[in-house]
């Protein structure tokens, strides 16, 4: 699971609302996986990225060199562009849990894939 | 002699000796292995029923390991566990009535002796077992790895009663081993054969076929077995040869046994002893959320749990137009696919961010092993944020859901994860197989292509590729009426309502006859070779997998769209069997 795919992910134990996101991260354990850097492609992921939420990420898995906030010009700043490429989608989480910050249900990370399943109960209608 | 209570029978080899023993014996006053007082009562009796056991054999399927594990990982796989932590645990207590039970990976429940397949335990096996897994596996001892453990702690007078792991929670192999102490494990047939087994100290008992589905297994609640003088501590049936047999003192014994959790019901060759089978009734048009929820667990997610990797290898051409949908999309667009199946579209346009979903863990381990990003997740309950997403694409999803408000739900979630100016793109199979005049690739007789392996498959029931078919709404072969959304009990099928409400199966490329039916999937032996249609007479079937459809008619997806909110149709079309509709979030 990269961390771009953990800044989008939100519970949805019945109830909880937006109140699901950001799901709080424990990784067990992780992999670096390059990744081709597309600069435009990484720009235009800036906009959409939940900063508070990444960063709290980032902060879990003990990350460096981790830009706070988007930065002015950062279209071009390739040294910001790189930064946030590797942490938005080189850094892959294979083991680990999410856990629903309202609720406190778990969801576990297993071989890089994270179960969001609920049961009937938990679900939301 | 009082009925319904348990007698010993001794034989001796001459009446004086009967009788001496019957003058020593009876009247006396003896300490059992529990430190109770007994008063032995001994009487002569004309005839004992003493059946002469012929050879016996190991149960079919049954396999003992000795010496799997050495001395020194058995101190340390032992102390691994820790107790503790069980608030269940009786700390403190002395004399434990039950023995000690711990579950890893998923918990097992003993109201039902089930476990609950949709709640794994975080963390899984624990780390320590890994590489001995990895070691048995390699060297066949084991054929599959498992993602369950139970521990269970026996002392000396503790037992198990006899039990069939039940079928639908499990796979064939179940594996134990045993550590601290060696004991005897009894194993019975209906018939009512008793085989005794020696699991000797540090060995893997081995259960599959007919010993894991058919004999029971249990442990009599006692403080010695009775064991082989002359074989020691190897394993094997007890004889019954009664000079050679002895007492042995329990020890304190941990067993871990693995299984690998079941996520299909069970189709063993032993009906009469399964759950699944048993309970198996004709499945009918669901009247509740709740039946709806069933139905579809056995009838879609189970099945594509079970044939996942030879589905995904029918599902390798993405269709056209489902391309252009997604090559259209701005560079840097955030796409969800909603049941994305074996991650055929993810990596279709690099310049995408595109994450997958869905119910299957299997299919989403494939996308995994293709390095696409995918979760386990449910089409009715999304976990992905709202609004937030520029585009969506449900290709072949929405018609596995059993109700119109189930459908209708699936749908709205697409429209809660788009941002305002954000496409869905719908496929769903539609009940209109013929479409003017020209038969779909589905329908249309495949004996003169067994060349085209790519893309006839006599098993595969939605169609793989796609023809040039313009679709008109007027001019249909299957007149059908369209069902309301809210229509709950979408008994709109054309020629046949469905008035018994079971869930007819359909015959594999032949027309849609109801709109709510079952669609076989046929397994072959071999996942990777497809065959022709027609070829399949001479083999031996394969199990058979039904899948739940409600299939659409002309503008009924084009309908349920219009009644969300916030959004506006952009395209309707027929695209070589499935009905399509492009919808935008104003």
């Amino acid at each position: 699971m990269k961390l771009l795919t953990h800044n989008l992910l939100s519970s949805h134990v019945r109830g909880v609302g937006p109140r699901g996101f950001p799901l709080r991260l424990q990784a067990t354990e992780v992999r670096i996986s390059p990744v081709e850097f597309n600069p435009d492609f990484v720009a235009r992921m800036i906009p959409k990225v939940e900063w508070a939420a990444l960063l709290e990420a980032a902060d879990t898995l003990h990350l460096v060199e981790v830009p706070k906030g988007p930065i002015e010009g950062y279209e071009h700043d390739e040294k910001f562009l790189r930064q946030m490429h590797h942490v938005l989608l080189e850094v892959d989480v294979l083991e680990g849990t999410l856990q629903c910050p309202e609720s406190g249900r778990l969801f576990p990370i297993s071989r890089g894939i994270p179960n969001m399943l609920l049961s009937d109960e938990e679900t939301e209608t | 002699m009082p009925p319904s209570k348990p007698y010993s029978f001794v034989r001796y080899k001459t009446a004086e000796e009967a009788k001496e023993a019957y003058v020593t014996l009876n009247g006396k006053e003896i300490v059992d292995d529990l430190g109770q007082k007994i008063i032995l009562y001994l009487n002569f009796v004309e005839k004992a029923q003493w059946k002469e056991l012929g050879l016996q054999a190991l149960p079919p399927g049954l396999m003992v390991v000795e010496e799997i594990i050495s001395s020194e990982d058995e101190k340390i796989l032992l102390e691994s566990v820790n107790w503790t932590e069980d608030i269940d645990n009786h700390n403190g207590q002395k004399c434990l009535k039950h023995r000690r039970v711990k579950h890893f990976g998923y918990e097992f429940h003993y109201e039902n002796n089930n476990v609950d397949k949709d709640k794994p335990l975080p963390g899984g096996l624990p780390d320590i077992w890994d590489s001995i897994l990895e070691k048995w596996l390699k060297e066949g001892f084991i054929k599959h790895k498992p993602d369950q453990l139970t521990v269970n702690q026996y002392e000396p007078g503790h037992g198990i009663p006899a039990h069939i792991d039940t079928h639908s929670a499990f796979e064939d192999e179940i594996v134990s081993l045993s550590l601290g102490s060696e004991i005897v494990m009894d194993f019975k047939h209906p018939d009512g054969v008793t085989v005794p087994v020696m699991l000797p100290r540090r060995s893997l008992l081995v259960m599959t076929g007919e010993s894991r589905y058919l004999w029971t297994h249990g442990i009599t609640p006692r403080k010695f077995d009775t064991v082989q003088a002359s074989k020691g501590h190897r394993s094997g049936i007890i004889t019954s040869d009664v000079g050679d047999l002895t007492l042995s003192k329990r020890g304190i014994r941990t067993s871990f046994t693995f299984r690998k959790v079941r996520q299909t019901p069970c189709n063993c060759s032993y009906p009469l002893v399964c759950d699944s089978q048993m309970k198996e009734t004709p499945p009918s048009f669901p009247e509740s959320a709740r039946e709806a929820s069933q139905l579809e667990r056995e009838y879609v997610h189970r099945v594509y749990e079970e044939i996942a990797e030879h589905f995904s290898s029918t599902r390798h051409t993405p269709w056209p137009r489902v391309v252009d949908f997604l090559k259209a999309l701005p560079s840097g667009s955030l796409v969800a696919d909603v049941g994305c199946g074996n991650g055929k579209y993810l990596g279709i346009n690099k310049e995408l961010y595109m994450v997958g979903c869905d119910r299957s863990q299997n299919l989403v381990g494939i996308c995994r092993e293709r390095h696409l990003e995918a979760l386990v997740g449910d089409a009715l309950a999304v976990p992905l944020r709202s609004g937030s997403w520029d585009a969506c694409i449900s290709i072949a999803v929405t018609h596995h859901l059993s109700t119109a408000e189930r459908r209708v739900a699936a749908l709205q979630e697409l429209v809660r994860l788009l941002r305002p100016g954000g496409m869905a793109l719908i496929y769903v199979w539609a009940m209109e197989q013929e479409y003017k005049k020209k038969k779909s690739k589905y329908l249309r007789e495949n004996r003169l292509r067994q060349g085209k392996e790519e893309e006839i498959h006599s098993d595969a029931a939605e169609p793989e590729s796609l023809g040039e078919q313009v679709p008109d709404a007027g001019d249909q072969d299957a007149p059908c009426r369209v069902s309301a959304a809210t229509d709950v009990r979408a008994g709109g099928g054309s020629a046949s309502k469905v008035t018994d409400a079971k869930l007819p199966v359909h015959t594999n490329r032949t027309s849609f006859r109801s709109q709510d039916l079952l669609v076989p999937w046929h397994r072959k032996g071999n996942p990777g070779r497809d065959e022709p249609v027609g070829a399949t007479e001479s083999r031996a079937p394969g199990p058979v997998f039904h899948r739940y459809y409600h299939v659409f008619c002309a503008g009924e997806l084009e309908e349920a769209c219009r009644t969300l909110s916030h959004v506006r149709v952009l395209q309707s079309y027929y695209d070589q069997g499935n009905w399509c509709v492009v919808l935008q979030k104003v």
